[in-house]
């Protein structure tokens, strides 16, 4: 061997030493990162979930899989934490000697979240369960199903007796209960002794969420282990306007589903898509056929999902999704979270016509016309909501192009209202008011006509605008809406008009052909029967 | 025997330009290495982080109240008694003590009539504050172990170690 | 820098010449073969478990109520403390075994015969002492296979004749393993046993090179002159290569079967199974083999034995007719510490 050649065995053993260093090195920082719960950190197991979890593991496997993911599991919050029942709670029950209660209120949260949950109060999402009272509700309770159960024609071969019947009838609230309540949610009851519903209204709770009467509690139905029956047609439901039992309103686990509570998935558009989308508010697939959610699809592993705080312009700045808009933190609000969507919406374009969002104190539209009057009730105006908004769109677009774009969304609202939305509304009340049409809704298909054209039509085309997303604008939007106007509502009011003055209503008949003649004589719609005419 | 040949390389000018980069890069490797084992044992000497100390939930602020001790057990099993000290909302109204006797590992009790945790194997004694006060553990100067805690809003929580969190018979 | 140079040898009369003079001893040329290279290894070892050693020995505590969370701490928490833990480990497994493998060389090449039976007696005196460092530093973990091995250990001390008691005594610090026995150790372990050591590392070097180095000729070269080379570069390259693959054998070794924490010393409930370090199984086996005094009396012997060879080996030579016997003898003795060692690992008990 000659000197040169051991000079180069030397260095490259001292090379191969110097690389298991460095490999010690790697040993080091992943042993380092796992100790710190940076990768595959130990979830803690409460001692007082211990039961529980081995319990649950054995049948329920899923859900404590879902847990042990979650960061609940890694800071020591278990089972008991959430489940735990008060005594004199109307739904609480032993369980294993623990006082436990099946469902999770924002009441519940709020002993650990008192700030988000006071949010999400204050949003109009909690508000989501006031649909049982609206003509939505009236739709999916009446004219889909019925109010009260009826007979079926005939059995359904393969069923069992019984089976898809209450008490050997139709339940016609089925679909409420399978559709709109599970989005807006619903008013969980327990079975009562006689079969029928003990809800929040009959339990009367207190501040404390305690049931205040005595004959309520008495009325529920329990099991021999002394639980509660929830009634069927009430639960399950995450509907996130959902009436709870303990007199709170709203369901956490609506957008953080159970039993994982993932941030990340609450950061994702899927997860406002459970409800945010179809006919009538296609938010979602207005998302995302925006640049926005091209982006997101394209750049979602740019996105930091998995972050502990997901700050935009910090933490990522990819893209943005729902939450990113509406919800999350930004580097120019201070970092803060709210869980009230609508603080950043100026334009509510839920009504027939839309109106600005200037709120009053509980959170409502102010609706008045007179600017004094207004400015006395309004608590949060649009413009605040508005800027609060220009924050997160600063972080990628300079002023000059947020203004240029508020100045069309606000033309394109304001071309709905004016053109169609003010004129139908005043069309349908007139044919309302000179009794051309019944009071009841629905029956007249006019009045479906009118439905389609705001609920669905115009709520698309505007949402489209909203959200930058053309195709949702026009073709799914303001083109509909005009055919539905120019195509459907006119010639059927006109129908009902002629109908009227042949049927000894003349006086009515003819008012309605005035307005809509001066309606249509107006310089917008003048081109729809000016070649006629002549 | 003792007249060593001198090692016979090549004409004067290759050798020393093959045998000089040969000694630069076997200098170079030599000192990488045995440098970064140097570097190696300086860090060892630092182990200044408390490492892998989480902070695990254990109850809602107000749901303790002064005087009286909270039974708690850690995911692992050691028992702790965690008690309000203080009426303030600040991590210096609380205290955190193992309830394990630092003798010889029987389970301490609090004994509110005397204000002292006391170990029935041997007589310990200890101040509510954790102090070994008499007994075994006083002679020896073992004190109970006491916990970190914060907290945070209206939560208490422990500093535990992962060794503490991981529980009995769980995979890692 | 020759102002530096000045000045730096006006107080340290020693010239660059010195040091060449000093550093290259002519090596014979027999050393350009591997085996021969095997006395480096466990010196290069001795330096790399110094420096582990000082390195864990600023966290370790010698005392039974923290010897076993110190050295957890050092293997779960101190940065890097799993690795130098684990080098230390290997190091004196290896060390150990370079030990054995460079005795075997000298035995077999009867590298001991005169003049240099002193030198092969301060070997044995260096085995006794690496043996001794590797049981008293196993010890140190207070882990309950380190604990019962160390009162086994001490036990079979006890069981000499006459001085037993004594030494078991001497080895605890009292009558059992209790508070005093793990301060002793580690003192026996970071300090007298590594001092020592170096003493006779010292004397063992100076003598080598004193003598020098065996010439040795195989056949076929006889009649060649002697080409002895310079200690430096060329030998001093060939023991840093050893070195440098020791290292990077130890590294990988701590690294794929890095050193754990057994369950902690229990004093009050033996393990099932008993072990000592590998290195003692011969002896073990040994002890199970023939119980008590004479075991230990036998052990003792076979030392003693070992110890004066080289005049028991000058005596064969002069007096019988088997001038090869030492070869022999050492195969035999080889093969029966190996089939102990395996036979020892094989079995539970």
């Amino acid at each position: 061997m000659s000197l040169d050649f051991k000079r180069i065995v030397i260095a490259t053993l001292s090379l191969m030493f110097l690389g298991s260093l460095l490999f010690v090195q790697w040993m080091e920082v992943s042993r380092r990162r796992a100790e710190t719960g940076e990768a595959g950190a130990h979830i803690a197991i409460p001692d007082s979930s211990r039961q529980c979890v081995d319990c649950h593991m054995q049948n329920t496997m899923g859900l404590v899989e879902h847990w042990k993911d979650s960061t609940h599991a890694e800071s020591g919050v278990g089972c008991v934490e959430c489940h735990q029942a008060e005594k004199g709670d109307a739904d609480g029950f032993e369980h294993y000697g623990a006082h436990i209660a099946v469902i999770v209120t924002p009441n519940d949260c709020a002993r650990c979240h008192p700030a988000e949950a006071q949010e999400f109060m204050a949003s109009h999402h909690a508000k989501g369960g006031n649909i049982l009272a609206s003509l939505d509700n009236f739709l999916a309770e009446v004219v889909e199903g019925s109010r009260a159960p009826f007979d079926p024609h005939a059995p359904t071969p393969g069923l069992a007796p019984g089976q898809g019947l209450v008490g050997g009838k139709v339940n016609g609230m089925a679909s409420a209960i399978s559709g709109c309540q599970q989005c807006h949610g619903g008013k969980v009851a327990f079975v009562s002794t006689d079969g029928g519903h003990v809800d929040v209204d009959d339990l009367k709770p207190g501040a404390d969420g305690k049931p205040t009467s005595q004959e309520a509690l008495a009325r529920i139905q329990r099991d021999p282990t002394g639980k509660p029956l929830l009634h069927p047609a009430t639960w399950p439901n995450s509907g996130i306007g959902r009436l709870n039992l303990d007199g709170s309103r709203g369901s956490c686990s609506a957008c953080h589903s159970r039993h994982d509570f993932s941030p990340r998935r609450a950061r994702q558009p899927e997860n406002c898509g459970k409800c945010h989308l179809g006919p009538d508010h296609p938010q979602k697939e207005v998302y995302e056929e925006s640049k926005h959610g091209v982006a997101y699809r394209d750049l979602i592993h740019d996105m930091n999902l998995d972050s502990d705080e997901w700050v935009l312009g910090k933490d990522y700045s990819a893209a943005p999704t729902c939450a990113t808009c509406h919800m999350s933190a930004n580097t120019r609000n201070g970092m803060k979270i709210t869980h009230d969507p609508g603080t950043r919406i100026s334009w509510t374009n839920r009504p027939p016509v839309s109106l600005v969002l200037d709120t009053d104190v509980h959170g409502e539209v102010v609706k008045a016309t007179d600017p004094a009057e207004r400015a006395k009730l309004i608590e949060d105006t649009a413009q605040a909501k508005r800027n609060r908004m220009r924050q997160v769109c600063s972080h990628c677009h300079n002023d000059s192009y947020v203004n240029a774009f508020y100045a069309q969304y606000d033309e394109f609202v304001v071309n709905y209202n004016e053109k169609f939305a003010r004129p139908g509304q005043a069309l349908m009340k007139l044919l309302l008011d000179k009794q051309l049409l019944t009071p009841a809704q629905f029956d007249e298909e006019i009045e479906w006509s009118w439905y389609y054209l705001w609920h669905h039509e115009g709520r698309r085309a505007r949402h489209g605008a909203s959200m930058m997303a053309p195709d949702y604008a026009h073709w799914h939007g303001m083109f509909e809406v005009a055919e539905r106007f120019y195509m459907a509502v006119i010639p059927q009011a006109r129908e009902l008009a002629e109908h009227a003055i042949a049927n000894g209503k003349e006086a009515q008949g003819k008012a309605v052909m005035e307005f809509i003649d001066e309606l249509l004589a107006r310089p917008e719609h003048r081109w729809f029967e000016q070649q006629k005419k002549h | 025997m003792r007249t060593p040949e001198t090692p016979s390389e090549g004409p004067a000018t290759r050798r020393s330009l093959l045998s000089r980069l040969c000694g630069w890069s076997m200098g170079g490797a030599l000192v990488a290495a045995y440098g970064s084992a140097a570097a190696v044992a300086g860090r060892y000497l630092f182990p200044a982080r408390p490492a892998g100390k989480r902070w695990i939930y254990v109850a809602q602020v107000a749901s303790l109240q002064r005087g009286h001790a909270l039974p708690w057990r850690t995911p692992s099993g050691e028992r702790v008694s965690i008690a309000r000290v203080g009426d303030g909302q600040s991590t210096d109204d609380f205290i955190a003590l193992s309830s394990t006797c630092p003798h010889l590992g029987c389970q301490v009790r609090y004994e509110s009539q005397h204000a002292r945790f006391f170990c029935p194997c041997h007589n310990g004694v200890f101040s509510p504050e954790g102090k070994a006060v008499s007994g075994p553990p006083a002679e020896a100067g073992q004190d109970l172990v006491r916990y970190a805690l914060r907290v945070d809003g209206p939560l208490l929580y422990i500093g535990l170690s992962e060794r503490q969190i991981a529980s009995a018979g769980q995979e890692a | 820098m020759s102002t530096l140079a000045r000045w730096l040898g006006e107080r340290v009369p020693l010239g660059r010449f010195d040091i060449k003079e000093l550093t290259n001893e002519p090596v014979p040329e027999h050393l350009k073969r591997w085996w021969w290279c095997l006395g480096g290894t466990p010196a290069y070892l001795f330096i790399v478990q110094i420096a582990t050693g000082i390195l864990l020995a600023f966290y370790y505590e010698p005392s039974a109520a923290r010897a076993y969370e110190s050295v957890r701490f050092v293997t779960e928490e101190a940065a890097y403390g799993w690795f130098l833990r684990g080098i230390h480990k290997w190091g004196a497994t290896l060390m150990i075994a370079a030990v054995i493998l460079h005795q075997m060389r000298v035995y077999f090449t009867g590298g001991y015969r005169r003049p240099r039976e002193l030198n092969w007696m301060v070997g044995m005196c260096l085995l006794v002492c690496t043996l001794t460092i590797g049981f008293t530093g196993y010890s140190l973990v207070y882990e309950q296979l380190s604990y019962w091995g160390a009162t086994v250990g001490a036990n079979i001390a006890a069981s000499v004749p006459v001085v037993g008691p004594w030494m078991k005594t001497l080895l605890l610090g009292g009558e059992e393993y209790g508070a005093q026995t793990l301060p002793r150790f580690f003192m026996l372990h970071a300090a007298v046993l590594p001092a020592l050591m170096i003493c006779l590392l010292v004397v063992h070097i100076a003598l080598i090179r004193l003598h020098g180095v065996t010439d040795l000729r195989f056949r076929g070269d006889e009649s060649k002159p002697p080409k002895p080379f310079l200690f430096y570069p060329d030998h001093f390259y060939t023991e840093l290569m050893i070195g440098l693959g020791l290292t990077v054998l130890l590294a990988a070794l701590a690294t794929i079967l890095p050193a754990t924490m057994g369950p902690k010393a229990d004093p009050l409930s033996t393990p099932e199974v008993i072990k000592p370090e590998w290195f003692f199984y011969v002896a073990f086996r040994w002890l199970k083999l023939f119980s008590g005094t004479a075991a230990v009396l036998s052990i003792g012997f076979v030392l003693f034995v070992m110890f004066v060879w080289p005049f028991i080996d000058a005596a064969i030579r002069k007096y019988t007719r088997f001038a090869e016997a030492s070869v022999w003898i050492g195969i035999a003795g080889a093969l029966s510490i190996i089939g102990l060692t395996v036979w020892e690992a094989a079995v539970a008990h």
